[in-house]
């Protein structure tokens, strides 16, 4: 009894020692495509509670989450950092981030398949703040020139084969599929279709690999054969989602699966595209999916000012100051109503975000996700046929799954 | 005269920071390797899990084909071309200088270089190649599995062989002339004149840049990882790499110290039978 | 060597060298020449299949976003700042490593000699970590003095073995000499042997330099603040998350290769002299 008393004095004394020696500053690392935003919501936040002083890191995407990991391992972590959804998982399993379950607040307010990400153990161990999915993009000039209806894009799995062997002709790729870069490319534009087929990678208790069955070849095969039908560019093995924008914008593809996020630059680089949107198309009779993407804030365990670091995150996480950091949509209901989301050029994304789903929560997913994307690569190569290739997979992810 | 104590204080700072900054890390790895997440003692259990993952055999055979590829082009060329510049040639200066400059600049940048440039589509040598009609059509380089760790090891053969010249270069200046006078009475021409005086006197240079190339060569990652990251299909896989991703990709930190264990004896086994070698036969690094 | 030869060597014939020396310059100037074409053209030029040789209208554009509207030139002193200290303080502590390696005997000292070069065995993924830590307890993370202890650790282990060598090369019998003269060990070596080696010193500040200034992966890990940020990030971060600008990463290698290219130009006489000098101790 009196032992439990004085670890608890202990532990407040040690709080308040903290507390007051880093009393007041907080250190934000954010992403450089959010800095201009990020910096106004800082001024915001500082007027709001003027004894804060926050101070804004910009980070890039090149080998950051190498730059997290180092930080929350070293012990020596900022207070808040922005990391994509899929990351978090790994970080709670590891005890490097805090729980953020009393910071939250309106859980009701926010798309589920976003905070299914932060989860692990029943507890939340990050707020998204930026969600989004894919959509296709294509050019309708291209659909002109190849007889087609600009305005009708296809629907189903067979239309749309049927729409990239129109677009392929000449220096035109009817559809182009990333097989190179980072694999989050391809994992990106891949799973929705083995989702929509009725498949997955795993199963859902985490048990079984379920690449190489039926429903997953199938998908596999849709995807790939877009490659080896001449649909899809001749550099489809180096190609990642950039890539495939530049050779968009080079008009030598005519439809890529994408965000909302290369739409300015399209139109900013080749103005003189006819830009057009289409949700993914599905097979006959099953309806589309995608895979939600988007960025979270996490406070590393080793923070040293984790008071403000919440007071922070829970201001950033309000509605509004959401709506105003996000670059493609806010994972909160309630801020897409803002008038920034309201271009119809994004209607389509917003149609596909109902159909946005989670990856599976397993620690060791990005070794799965690389012995699936390891297979992808093998059948874009000539290597082996579909189901030979993805057997292989099923195998190495089979015993990643059977690890203790 | 006490040499003995005073050759130890000489040696001694660089010792102390090394130990500091080099020992610690090394025990730290060790510990990661028997370890899981939480800390927790696991025996070998790390060691069986890298080992049995099909990635590892191919990433072993990768390294060595990388390396070694690398190494031997490296030598021949970079000897070459220091035989060439140590020529008298007017414009000599500045094409020494000129020679130097892949090895100077770093290797981020000649890597997203060389990628632009080897690009299926965009690059510059699909266009020459395919203008002067020694490829039918577009190859993509670096997503060909027959061709990709070739042009990898020709970037990396393009980035040091430049490191070789120097050092071979300035072992060929300190040959006395008298050799080649010498050679030069009983007639020799100039092949014979590399081939019996200046290889033979570069030779001890050429061993020990050799032993350097190997250690670089087996923790080289910036190029792989800037261009393909191993890939396609593990094609360009090399141990260092995969360590790289093992940690800060699928934050297995455990497992990557078991993988960087056993490379690290293998690395250790390889510089040791190298040096062997070496001190066996004359001419030994002096 | 002075101007005047002391003999006629035989060599290879001059068409043969020329031409040898035009493909080596080819080939090690190709690469620049594309990176600093594409520097100067604008983003529909830089993708347009196929590719053009020269932009109709060059831009500087790039170099302009590159060095007025980035961080660029504020990475620039940093790399500076730490190449140098960090190549300072390798060469210094090689020196006396190395002497004490090249000139005396000591118990355990192939042992030690080996555990110099096996710092540089080390796996780099593996040690990033533990690093890091060690920076953190001594309260060096983020800071000048940091990186330049880490890149030091880097390029210590081949400056010392170099460096040995060269040493060993000298012929003891000249600083025996000066020892019956009575002078002192740190005079022998700062009068008589480094005079005599000045080759390998330029070896290992040149090659302390260029691994320094270029190294990428720790600085990834280690600087995370833009006060302290080298060079080779700066290249990264022109790639941002989905927009990766080309003409901009070109001009920025540009900037990063022109100044190390122009001061090895400028060293060019110095380097060479001091490799010739190395050619007349015999």
């Amino acid at each position: 009894m009196k032992l439990k008393k004085l670890a608890v004095i202990a532990t407040a004394m040690t709080m308040l020692a903290s507390g007051v020696a880093f009393a007041g500053d907080v250190t934000w690392w954010t992403p450089n495509f959010n800095e201009a935003r990020a910096r106004e919501i800082v001024a915001k936040f500082e007027n709001a509670n003027p004894n804060v002083k926050v101070k804004l890191e910009i980070t890039t995407s090149d080998g950051l989450p190498q730059r997290v990991l180092t930080a929350l391992q070293s012990g020596a972590a900022p207070e808040v950092i922005d990391v994509q959804h899929a990351w978090i998982n790994g970080y709670a399993q590891n005890d490097l981030v805090l729980s953020v379950d009393d910071v939250l607040k309106d859980r009701d307010d926010y798309i589920p398949a976003a905070l299914d990400y932060a989860t692990w153990n029943s507890k939340l161990w990050g707020i998204p703040y930026r969600i989004e999915t894919h959509a296709i993009i294509y050019n309708k000039g291209a659909f002109k020139d190849a007889g087609l209806d600009p305005n009708k894009p296809p629907q189903t799995w067979d239309e749309l084969v049927a729409t990239a062997k129109a677009l392929s002709k000449g220096k035109m790729s009817g559809f182009g599929i990333t097989g190179g870069g980072e694999m989050g490319n391809t994992i990106f534009r891949s799973l929705p279709f083995i989702w929509m087929n009725g498949g997955d990678m795993i199963s859902a208790d985490g048990k079984k690999a379920l690449v190489n069955q039926p429903a997953a070849v199938a998908a596999v095969k849709f995807y790939t054969d877009f490659f080896k039908n001449k649909q899809a560019p001749a550099s489809t093995l180096e190609n990642d989602g950039t890539a495939l924008r530049r050779l968009f914008i080079a008009e030598t593809v005519a439809a890529y699966q994408s965000g909302q996020f290369d739409i300015a630059s399209i139109k900013k680089e080749n103005p003189k595209i006819d830009i057009g949107v289409m949700q993914i198309p599905h097979p006959a009779d099953k309806k589309t999916a995608a895979l939600l993407g988007g960025w979270s804030f996490v406070i590393p365990k080793s923070a040293k000012n984790p008071t403000d670091a919440k007071k922070l995150v829970g201001f950033l996480a309000e509605a509004e100051n959401q709506g105003a950091l996000t670059d493609t949509f806010p994972a909160r209901k309630s801020a897409m109503s803002l008038p920034r989301f309201s271009d119809p050029i994004l209607t389509v994304f917003k149609e596909m975000l109902p159909y946005g789903r989670a990856v599976p929560n397993n620690k060791n997913w990005i070794q799965i996700t690389q012995a699936y994307f390891d297979g992808i690569q093998r059948i874009l190569l000539g290597d082996e046929d579909v189901q030979k290739s993805m057997d292989g997979a099923a195998k190495d992810i089979q015993a990643l799954l059977d690890q203790k | 005269m006490d040499r003995n104590s005073t050759g130890l204080v000489f040696v001694l700072p660089a010792l102390i920071v090394l130990a500091m900054l080099v020992a610690y890390p090394v025990a730290y790895t060790g510990l990661l390797s028997v370890t899981d997440r939480q800390g927790a003692f696991v025996g070998l259990d790390n060691f069986s899990a890298v080992l049995g993952a099909r990635a590892t055999p191919q990433a072993f055979w990768n390294t060595l084909w990388f390396v070694g590829g690398s190494i031997v082009f490296q030598v021949v060329f970079g000897t070459a071309a220091a035989i060439l510049l140590n020529q008298n040639f007017i414009g000599r200066g500045i094409v020494r200088s000129i020679t130097l400059l892949p090895w100077v600049v770093p290797g981020i940048v000649a890597a997203t270089t060389w990628a632009w440039m080897f690009h299926t589509e965009f690059g510059i040598i699909n266009y020459m190649m395919t203008g002067a009609g020694v490829i039918p059509e577009p190859i993509g380089w670096l997503t060909n599995g027959s061709t990709v760790m070739p042009v990898l090891i020709a970037i990396n053969v393009w980035k040091l062989f430049p490191f070789v010249a120097i050092m071979v270069l300035a072992g060929l200046q300190s040959i006395p002339n008298d050799l080649y006078e010498a050679a030069r009475v009983d007639g020799a021409n100039f092949w014979q004149e590399v081939f019996h005086i200046m290889l033979p006197q570069v030779r001890s240079v050429i061993v020990a840049v050799t032993l350097l190339l190997v250690i670089w060569g087996l923790n080289s990652i910036t190029i792989i990882y800037a261009i393909t990251r191993g890939g396609p299909a593990n094609r360009t896989l090399i141990t260092p790499i995969q360590i790289f991703r093992l940690a800060f990709e699928s934050t297995n930190f455990n497992q990557a110290a078991a993988l960087s264990v056993m490379f690290f004896a293998v690395a250790l086994v390889i510089v040791i039978i190298y040096i062997k070698a070496l001190a066996s036969t004359p001419g030994e690094v002096k | 060597m002075s101007e005047a030869p002391t003999l006629k060597r035989t060599g290879l014939p001059l068409p043969i060298t020329i031409i040898g020396a035009i493909v080596l310059v080819f080939i090690c100037l190709f690469p620049f020449m594309w990176m600093f074409g594409s520097s100067i053209k604008t983003l529909p030029e830089l993708y347009t299949v196929p590719p053009i040789w020269w932009p109709e209208t060059p831009t500087f554009g790039n170099y302009y976003k590159v060095l007025f509207e980035s961080n660029i030139p504020r990475y620039f002193l940093n790399s500076v700042i730490i190449s140098v200290g960090s190549t300072v303080l390798a060469l210094i502590l090689a020196i006396f490593a190395s002497y004490g390696f090249a000139r005396f005997n000591f118990r355990g000292k192939p042992v030690l000699q080996s555990f110099v070069l096996v710092g540089q065995l080390l796996p780099t993924a593996a040690i990033i970590v533990p690093l890091f830590i060690t920076l953190r307890v001594l309260g060096l993370v983020n800071t000048f003095w940091g990186l330049i202890l880490v890149y030091m650790i880097v390029t210590l282990p081949l400056s010392v073995w170099m460096l040995t060598s060269y040493f060993k090369a000298i012929p003891v019998e000249l600083e025996e000499a000066a020892i019956i003269d009575g002078a002192s060990r740190i005079g022998i070596l700062f009068r008589i042997t480094l005079p005599l080696s000045t080759p390998g010193i330029v070896a290992v500040v040149v090659y302390a330099f260029v691994t320094t200034w270029n190294e990428f992966v720790f600085a990834l890990c280690f600087a995370t603040d833009s006060s302290v940020k080298t060079l080779p990030i700066g290249l990264a971060e022109f790639s941002t998350e989905f927009n990766t600008d080309w003409g901009a990463v070109m001009a920025a290698s540009v900037v990063m290769t022109l100044p190390i290219a122009l001061l090895f130009f400028s060293m060019q006489r110095l380097f060479v002299g001091g490799l010739t000098a190395g050619a007349t101790k015999g």
